[in-house]
């Protein structure tokens, strides 16, 4: 394989507001090459990409493209150097066929129109060089997500591209799906095209790189060719062994023994397989985190406890009792939920904290009946008590502006988070579920937050984390299980644990160089 | 705290400028109690309607059915009081017979809406067809008069302390329908589906039945206003009503309510449907000639949701300004 660099970034760094996001970042790739990049949840990979292809500008740094030093200052810039960026939300548009999404905004022209049958032809044309499962006049319309990634591909390799980008490629693929990808993948390198290849998923990486970068806070943390991508040494290279020593990256688990089983899940089964048979318990008192990679089913999982999504089969108990999941009959049993997207779907922008806080809990404030034979609509809600509410909501969780009044949709995330959490804990819970509880909030709040669960805990309320911090992971639970491809895989109960192993475990790596070292 | 939330006096700021000005303009004409009352009793019909529709509104819906559902329940009471041949009964039976037909027209938008996931949009559009045609068959296409019973001709022309009945009508509405909407948990979740649908469901609110509700009340307040509409013009044809579609969204916006829903109050409301009144009659009095009317209510509605809309931009603006911060 040819050596020959096609793009080199040196020397980057980028920080917002005076926070340095890259320091002395160096990331280079070779024509025909799978390079992979990787790193945690805000390592810096996006926004190096983002600076190579033009969205964010670099405060200083030097990009090279094939030897000759550019400037990239948009998207339009890096496409006409031959970068492709294919993006996770997808931009092909439905209702077109492959070809004229292929071709949009460039199509062949005979005179004044467009000449359909050279598109089509130039479409199959590629499609036949890289070997697609795609028809040119198929309607995108028709197509599964898997495919509609390949017309993104092709649309790149159509203006020539020589680099393309994939951002977690294979998140919304179904294994076939992932497996075609990973052919065409391979296909497009043995044609000289190189790609950036962005992922979680650890095995993917090893079967697909031919060479790996790991930032980690910022900085290049390696750059390892073929041989040297070992699956445990990448896990370490990426938490970073200083932070192995801190307090943040290993635990001592401790169950109290004979609590009593609050939760009680039986073989509960997705519809659309997403998860199967899951059997678990949570006792009182109990902190049980939910660990595993995005995409694993943890969400999945917690959503149908909650009643959310119906599962297909499987039973829930709650202190014994049979549940017939559904929001409303969980909230009335004592369950509360605090959903994974906080914006779209934890609280009401446009109302205020105390109307969002009491939004589950009419059933509690003072309400008069006015004309009964009309139900809610004459069941007049006392506003001083409401009031009340919010302000003792406000109180108990320290919510900023403490303002009953204010918009929630104005507030910042930590605050707008405890508004979501601040409506459970005006009732008396059995249970709460929590799905990603401090993405994007900054330290001071997540700890406050980590202080409001281990109090309910104290109080003898069942929690349940879904978190796929790993800090957060080990920081707040008393239990861990781990979950991957729609299964428990494995329970981390009453031992040392560190961020590895329960990286391993949900990547599906074999532990024995963890367990030999444990 | 410096900086005083002028957008909150905005709107009784517009109309007393409005009335201002026109007092100045012509004092004696505008400021008398015939014309006050004029004024009311003309936007009477849609400050009924909008009572209704604002809840769908609020949801993020839209009604476009308004316009010939209220001409078909004009024409439902007319047709009922003749059946049972102009007497007293035939008017308690045609207006349970309105409103109940106002009710059915608005369990079957929200039936189709909440059960098949059909746009509101789509399903009001192609329903306002069906009343019109409805409207037509019953009525053979022709105007039908109706003068008795007298209490059917009191309803929208008697008047109380100097008043229109109407006026009175509109005011009860807004009342029951602000106290819904502010007071009661019902209202409560009307706000809550409108801002944000799945955080609702999430918070345990049945969205369906909200949604149906919402569209049920519309039906009703539509029927309502067919029954005066028709009692004040002592007649009912398929095309009773025609335009009131819009007049209804118009005072909606007007009046602050956001057609995204999550946002509005019947106070708006009601101010919006009382500006379009000011203005006609502004208007009128001004002798502007009415081929410039159309003109001038379009210009000032710009201004009015642009207004809204600017301080909405503004506290966007701020708000993403806000989130980039924490982002960096």
């Amino acid at each position: 394989m040819s050596a020959e660099t096609i793009l080199e970034a040196k020397g980057i760094y980028k920080s917002f507001s005076g926070v340095p996001v890259l320091q002395d970042v160096r990331f280079e790739v070779r024509r025909g090459e799978v390079h992979a990049l990787m790193g945690e949840n805000g390592a810096g990979k996006s926004t190096l990409i983002k600076i190579i292809t033009g969205v964010y500008s670099k405060d200083d740094g030097q990009i090279f493209w094939e030897g000759q030093p550019v400037e990239i200052n948009s998207y339009q810039d890096c496409q006409k150097l031959g970068v492709a960026c294919i993006y996770q939300e997808l931009s092909v548009i439905p209702p077109l066929t492959v070809a004229q999404n292929v071709y949009l905004g460039r199509e062949p022209r005979r005179g004044k129109f467009i000449d359909f049958k050279k598109m089509n032809e130039m479409t199959q044309a590629l499609i036949d060089k890289y070997d697609f499962p795609l028809k040119p006049e198929t309607v995108v319309d028709h197509l599964g997500i898997g495919q509609r990634q390949l017309i993104e591909i092709l649309k790149g390799l159509s203006q020539n591209s020589k680099l393309l980008i994939m951002d977690e490629p294979t998140a919304s693929l179904s294994g076939k799906e992932a497996e075609s990808l990973f052919r065409i993948i391979n296909t497009l390198r043995s044609e000289g095209v190189s790609i950036i290849y962005i992922s979680h998923r650890l095995e993917e990486v090893y079967m697909l790189s031919d060479r790996l970068t790991i930032l980690r806070d910022g900085k290049n943390a390696a750059i390892l060719e073929k041989k040297d991508i070992i699956p445990a040494k990448v896990i370490e290279t990426m938490i970073g062994k200083v932070v192995d020593e801190s307090a943040g990256s290993k635990k001592q688990l401790h169950s109290e023994p004979g609590a009593e089983v609050r939760l009680d899940v039986r073989g509960l089964t997705d519809k659309s397989d997403r998860f199967r048979n899951i059997s678990f318990q949570v006792h009182r008192g109990e902190i049980l985190g939910l660990g595993g990679l995005i995409g694993a089913g943890r969400t999945e999982v917690v959503r149908a406890i909650y009643g959310v999504d119906k599962a297909a089969s499987g039973e829930v108990y709650l202190d014994g009792k049979k549940l017939d999941p559904s929001p409303k009959n969980s909230i009335m049993e004592g369950i509360g939920f605090v959903p994974e997207d906080r914006r779209g779907q934890g609280f009401i922008p446009l109302l205020s904290t105390t109307k969002n806080v009491a939004l589950t809990n009419y059933d509690i404030v003072k309400t008069n009946k006015v004309f009964a034979p009309a139900g809610d609509l004459a069941t007049a809600i006392s506003d001083a008590d409401e009031l009340a509410m919010g302000k003792r909501a406000i109180e108990s969780i320290d919510i900023r502006p403490a303002d009953p009044e204010k918009q929630v949709g104005l507030m910042s995330g930590g605050n707008a988070q405890k508004v979501v959490l601040g409506k459970w804990l005006m009732r008396d819970l059995k249970l709460l579920i929590v799905d990603e509880p401090t993405a994007g909030i900054d330290v001071g709040a997540k700890d406050e937050i980590y202080q409001i669960l281990e109090s309910l805990a104290r109080q003898g309320v069942a929690v349940i984390v879904v978190t796929s911090d790993l800090q957060e992971l080990l920081r707040v639970s008393h239990r861990i299980l781990v979950m991957r491809k729609g299964d428990i895989v494995r329970e981390f109960k009453d031992e040392v644990v560190t961020q590895s192993r329960i990286l391993s475990a949900g990547q599906g790596v074999a532990e024995e160089a963890e367990e030999a070292k444990a | 705290m410096k900086n005083i939330n002028w957008g909150k006096y905005s709107k009784p700021m517009i109309l007393i400028a409005l009335v201002v000005a026109l007092t100045v303009l012509r004092g004696t004409t505008f400021l008398s109690v015939g014309n006050i009352a004029n004024v009311l009793w003309s936007v009477s019909v849609i400050g009924i309607m909008v009572c209704g529709t604002i809840f769908v509104f609020l949801l993020g819906g839209i009604d476009l059915s308004i316009a010939t559902l209220c001409g078909f329940c004009a024409v439902t009471v007319v047709e009922v009081i003749h059946f049972f041949h102009d007497t007293g009964l035939g008017l308690f039976v045609g207006i349970l017979a309105a409103i109940a037909v106002g009710a059915l027209a608005g369990l079957f938008h929200g039936f189709i809406i909440t059960r098949f996931g059909v746009p509101a949009f789509l399903v009001t559009f192609a329903s306002q067809s069906i009343f019109m045609g409805l409207s037509m068959v019953v009525t053979n296409n022709k105007i039908v008069s109706c003068t008795a019973p007298a209490a059917f001709t009191a309803i929208g022309s008697v008047k109380l302390l100097g008043f229109p009945l109407p006026i009175y009508f509109m005011i009860l509405m807004a009342l029951l329908s602000w106290f819904v909407l502010r007071k009661t948990v019902f209202g409560r979740y009307v706000y809550s589906v409108g801002g944000n649908a799945t955080a609702s469901e999430i918070s345990g609110i049945n969205v369906k039945r909200v949604t149906v509700i919402c569209y049920v009340l519309s039906g009703v307040t539509t029927a309502i206003g067919g029954i005066i509409l028709a009692s004040m013009t002592q007649q009912a044809a398929a095309a009773t009503g025609s335009g009131y579609t819009n007049d209804v969204i118009t005072a909606g916006v007007i009046g602050g309510v956001s057609l995204l829903g999550g946002e509005g109050t019947v106070p708006g409301a009601i101010f919006g449907a009382v500006l379009m009144g000011l203005l006609n009659n502004g208007l009128n009095l001004l002798s502007v000639p009415s081929t410039q009317t159309g003109l001038v209510k379009g210009l000032v509605i710009i201004v009015a949701v642009a207004f809204d809309a600017m301080q909405h931009a503004d506290q966007s603006r701020k708000k993403v300004r806000k989130v980039v911060k924490k982002a960096a």
